[in-house]
């Protein structure tokens, strides 16, 4: 029995495959999927999906969204998503950087570049 | 009868023409189709946002967000109008600022601070040419608008909105609704008023799917997921304006570049006949003044 996996961001659908088991990066840190999993929905956070399929170890870098299980079928809904491999170490760290400086003068905008620098941290983990 | 050398290049411009507007029409028919596709895709991710939704409200949550609801006093606002970059394209510009200038008016009448943003080249010249200032310009957008790019645009706007710098934002864009029918629209996207009329409502799917007897487990809670169901339910909207657009666009095009190469064919068909005529009559004068100077000769 296998779970199937399936990543779709508004242009496209990413990925359409099938794993043995699947650990989602949540808002609040990883969780794991086997197969028979309780149907799930959930808020996630900015880093790496990884995927055990019977081709080897996969990962995905994920830009929040959300995540459905249900049947085995785990869906991912997310704004960007793309194989860590074509992430880049020097512009992850540059997007760090930015987000630092931004202002937080005010409750939201605190709250805006809390959001930013947690982006483009999971960005840089992703990436190492 | 008018000259027959000034006859045939005249009908030799406009095959030229002709040929022109044939390319370009096969040309937006191709984009057309790839920006169908891009459309199409992205209503794979609209429908799992329904459904997330309608699974939220299945679980008895209130559903509660600031950007769904209508401020008091709108102190500021802004309107995004949607144009493309080239022309060429038949009514589809004007037809979107006949929409856009009453709403602008109306809303720079009653609103005390109000801007205009503008996306595409032709949109920021006519409404230049209208005397409307524009406060931030995108040119950036042609048949394949990027979601990475729109979602910045969407983020500038959710931070405003957030920040209460803006109280309400409306979109001027090409609503698509069949190859024959496209239909200039003003959407209020902020405040996003229902969550279910933005993501196209699909009842059936939502229930059909037998959603409505599973026991979900929420993490971290129903609650924070709407926080962020509804920013990402704006973007994925506003997105949804931009693809509608393009796909209008080229199919604008498509239409106005038919019946140019129709008319230029119509029109070639009336030339050949003038100069056909042009010919035949020049060298029925030229045989007649042969004759004549024949039978001068004679005489």
């Amino acid at each position: 029995m296998a779970i199937r996996c399936i990543i779709v961001t508004p242009e496209r659908t990413e990925l359409d495959c099938e794993a043995d088991s699947v650990t989602l990066p949540m808002f609040d840190g990883a969780l794991g999927v086997l197969p028979g999993r309780a149907p799930l929905i959930g808020r996630l956070g900015f880093g790496t999906l990884q995927l055990e399929t019977a081709a080897g170890p996969q990962r995905y870098f994920v830009d929040g969204g959300f995540a459905q299980v249900e049947d085995n079928v785990v869906s991912l809904l997310t704004s960007r998503s793309m194989s860590v491999d074509l992430l880049d170490v020097g512009e992850a760290e540059k997007a760090l950087e930015l987000a630092h400086e931004m202002p937080s003068k005010t409750p939201e905008q605190m709250q805006i570049k809390e959001t930013a620098v947690r982006r483009a941290r999971g960005q840089l983990r992703s990436a190492r | 009868m008018a000259n027959a050398r000034a006859l045939d290049k005249r009908r030799k411009s406009i095959r030229n023409i002709r040929k022109i507007t044939r390319t370009m029409e096969l040309i937006a028919t191709a984009r057309y189709k790839k920006a169908m596709d891009r459309a199409h895709a992205a209503t794979a991710y609209t429908e799992q946002i329904t459904k997330i939704v309608s699974r939220l409200a299945a679980a008895g949550l209130d559903v509660k967000h600031p950007l769904l609801e209508q401020r008091d006093e709108v102190k500021s606002a802004r309107v995004l109008v949607l144009n493309s970059n080239r022309g060429l394209c038949g009514g589809y510009n004007a037809s979107v600022f006949r929409e856009a200038i009453p709403r602008i008016k109306q809303l720079r009448d009653s609103v005390p601070r109000f801007h205009v943003d503008a996306s595409g080249k032709r949109g920021v010249d006519g409404l230049g040419y209208r005397g409307i200032a524009i406060d931030q310009k995108f040119l950036n957008f042609e048949d394949q608008p990027a979601y990475a790019e729109v979602e910045k645009i969407a983020e500038g706007y959710l931070n405003q909105y957030i920040t209460g710098e803006i109280d309400r934002l409306d979109v001027v864009y090409t609503k698509f609704i069949s190859t024959s029918k496209q239909v200039a629209t003003v959407q209020t996207l902020l405040p996003l008023g229902s969550l279910d009329e933005g993501v196209e409502t699909d009842d059936n799917g939502g229930a059909d799917s037998g959603g409505a007897n599973v026991d979900y487990e929420f993490l971290p809670s129903a609650e924070s997921i709407l926080e962020e169901v509804v920013p990402t339910s704006f973007k994925v909207k506003l997105f949804k304006c931009f693809l509608d657009s393009a796909v209008s666009e080229q199919v604008a095009r498509m239409i106005a570049m038919k019946g140019a190469t129709e008319n230029a064919g119509d029109m070639i068909k009336k030339l050949s006949m003038t100069y056909n005529r042009a010919r035949q009559s020049q060298i029925t004068g030229e045989i007649m003044e042969i004759i004549g100077g024949v039978e001068a000769l004679e005489g």
